[in-house]
């Protein structure tokens, strides 16, 4: 990333030589001599550093871009910013960018269309392991997508493979926050929230705003309830047995609240 | 070009303007003459005319307040009272049932039922208006020639035409049979939010319908002009008689089985099986991008129906625990016969509504489908398959219907949401 935002603001600064600095140019941080890693130091002050947990390493030679722009100005006002890759990271088979998988198996849907997006790198790792049969695609359709609640899914794989709505925000917001050193726009962050509270969204848009982030994006929560499972035998809308048992009525189970699926919390 | 003179034209037109353009104009104006000469002369009777309009007024009010005031002291609430068990103990869970419930019907806690306020609230934060759904695509290939082809237009208006009646026919059937029936606070709390629900579907066919400007005479009569529509309701009809007698009660085993079989009929038949054709039908449609937005609605209505049928289905199966001798091996039987008459009539239907191939699937295709389904309501009450082995034969519903969605907000509604009161602020 250091050399990402190095080299940008270094052609922006030749392009300045050339054309000319854009109109507003001075008076701006950069004429000022603050680069994004100086208005880290703003930053603190005004947050207090307790916020930003950022480390201000450097590994190239900043004094002498920041001669460079002092002298050629710069003909971009904002060089650099993290856009949402939604349907584009579809079309090349990866994931979003800065952020985690929505679900390993899940359904797009836009202007064009549906389609199944599945974790290839998931599908591999199980492929490996001899895990990938229809009793997987089963789980996994079962669970929504979330590989926790699956028995026979290794324990690493379980980490490795949290989907969006189980890596807690925090993470998103502290990556987002560390990211931000190097980048003088701003990075279009979804978050992820399921079980929404009050108290949740506060913290979490509150923290992003302590540690400096300029903005955030879409705030994605999962619906209460979905339709009945058309390909998957068993289904988890009934809560009364069909058995001819007399038991009494049902308790809802306790809530593990890491349990992204869990039907009392939706 | 355009013109501020145009800002008003689609304005309802007022009343003052309509006996303008009234086609009786002289007997509009012969009344406003005679009422002209009515009030010209009422005052001449009681003089003088401001003090005595006044007077009256106030003696009216008096007598008014009086006569209420007369109408408490003379009460009788022993009639409600008897109603409401005055000094009788405080409602304990045990004493809560489904049917037959003697326990008072206004009390919401204790809770006992959980599960049922469970279905209420996500249903409340599943909440969706059908006006929400962009229908412009569909409007512009229903227009055109070339957008549908014969057999495509006639699934359309077959599933319209069948759905619209059949959410009024379950939502008459809720509010005028089974409310009354059903004696649980919390059950009866999930049953308005259905009735509502409800509402909302018949509202979306019927935007639907006006939105594609289809013949609404022709939609809407289909129940009683087309044979494989009018069957389908005619046979969810019927079990809704004996519960529409305001005389008819619960509380004996026959009449008991009697409530019974009409939570069968219209929650395991009705919305577990006579939808499925159709459904699968315009899902289908959708998934080639055509009529993406009727599809769309009917994804929402497919969510809610599946929390209708599941409510349903609880509610049968608690029943059945509370008073296994209903459950008997001759009512087994004759529950099978239902669900298996049911399947044969969507078979029909899905023979109708699909005399060839389209959108990749064909009527025998949907015959095994059905009889999946078949297989699944009998299972989800506890009674044995009959058509073992039966699978469905359409993979795809997997991506339509199974996974989660995540969707572009620019371009379409997001069905991953909870309403906004949904959320907590502990």
């Amino acid at each position: 990333m250091e050399a990402i935002s190095y080299y940008a603001i270094e052609a922006s600064s030749e392009l300045a030589a050339e054309r000319g600095s854009y109109a507003t140019y001075d008076g701006s941080l950069w004429s000022q001599g603050i680069f994004p890693l100086d208005s880290l130091d703003i930053l603190i002050e005004q947050r207090g550093a307790d916020y930003i947990d950022v480390n201000k390493d450097k590994t190239m030679d900043w004094d002498s871009l920041k001669a460079k722009v002092a002298t050629q100005g710069m003909r971009n006002s904002n060089c650099m910013a993290i856009a949402p890759t939604a349907t584009i990271a579809n079309i090349t088979g990866v994931s979003q960018s800065i952020e985690p998988t929505y679900q390993n198996l899940y359904v797009k849907s836009n202007l064009s269309g549906e389609f199944t997006v599945v974790n290839p790198y998931l599908v591999k790792d199980l492929k490996q392991r001899g895990l990938w049969d229809k009793v997987m695609v089963n789980d996994l359709k079962y669970f929504d997508g979330s590989v926790q609640n699956i028995d026979r899914m290794p324990e690493d794989l379980k980490a490795k493979y949290s989907n969006a709505f189980e890596v807690e925000p925090r993470w998103l917001v502290d990556s987002a926050s560390r990211r931000q050193k190097w980048i003088d726009q701003a990075q279009s962050l979804n978050l992820y929230i399921n079980n929404a509270s009050g108290k949740k969204l506060d913290i979490t848009y509150r923290m992003a705003w302590f540690k400096g982030l300029k903005t955030t994006y879409y705030l994605r929560s999962l619906a209460a309830t979905g339709t009945e499972k058309s390909t998957v035998q068993t289904g988890t809308l009934n809560a009364v047995s069909a058995g001819a048992a007399p038991t009494p009525a049902p308790v809802p189970q306790a809530c593990s609240l890491d349990d992204p699926d869990c039907e009392a919390c939706q | 070009m355009l013109n501020w003179d145009d800002y008003h034209t689609d304005d309802p037109i007022k009343p003052a303007s309509a006996a303008v353009t009234s086609p009786e104009p002289a007997v509009v104006e012969n009344a406003i003459q005679a009422a002209a000469e009515e009030a010209r002369l009422a005052p001449a009777v009681t003089a003088p005319a401001g003090v005595a309009a006044d007077a009256k007024g106030a003696e009216a009010l008096a007598s008014n307040l009086e006569k209420a005031a007369e109408a408490l002291a003379n009460l009788d609430i022993t009639p409600g009272l008897e109603e409401l068990e005055m000094g009788a103990g405080r409602i304990s869970v045990d004493e809560k049932a489904m049917i037959n419930c003697r326990a008072d019907l206004n009390q919401l806690v204790p809770f006992k039922y959980d599960w049922a306020w469970q279905k209420y609230i996500d249903g409340c934060a599943n909440h969706w208006m059908p006006q929400e759904v962009n229908m412009t695509a569909d409007v512009a290939t229903w227009k055109n020639d070339d957008g549908l082809s014969d057999d495509e237009r006639r699934i359309i208006m077959r599933s319209l035409g069948y759905f619209s009646t059949a959410d009024s026919l379950v939502a008459n059937n809720l509010v005028l049979g089974i409310y009354r029936l059903i004696t649980n606070p919390e059950c009866r709390q999930y049953l308005l939010r259905q009735a509502f629900e409800e509402a909302i579907h018949t509202h979306a066919y019927q935007y639907c319908i006006e939105s594609l400007g289809m013949d609404e005479g022709e939609v809407f009569n289909m129940y009683r002009e087309v044979p494989s529509v009018a069957k389908k309701a005619a046979w969810s009809l019927n079990h809704t008689h004996s519960l529409s007698d305001p005389n008819f009660n619960t509380g004996t085993t026959e009449d008991d089985q009697q409530l019974l079989r009409n939570l069968i009929g219209f929650y395991c038949v009705t919305e577990g099986i006579f939808f499925y054709c159709g459904f699968t039908q315009i899902l289908s449609m959708g998934r080639r991008n055509k009529m993406t937005g009727v599809a769309e609605q009917f994804q929402y209505i497919l969510r809610d129906e599946s929390m209708h049928l599941n409510f349903g289905i609880d509610v049968i199966n608690q029943i059945k625990l509370e008073n296994p001798q209903l459950w008997t091996s001759e009512f087994q039987q004759e529950v099978i016969q239902m669900i298996l008459e049911g399947t044969q009539l969507e078979i029909e239907y899905a023979r109708d509504t699909m005399p060839r191939g389209v959108l990749g699937m064909n009527a025998s295709m949907m015959e095994e489908y059905l009889q999946f389904i078949c297989n699944r309501r009998l299972n989800q009450l506890g009674l044995s398959e009959q058509f073992p082995g039966a699978q469905n034969p359409f993979p795809w519903m997997s991506e339509i219907m199974d996974l989660r969605k995540e969707k572009n907000f620019f371009e379409t509604r997001v069905i991953e949401y909870q309403t906004g009161g949904a959320l907590s602020w502990d």
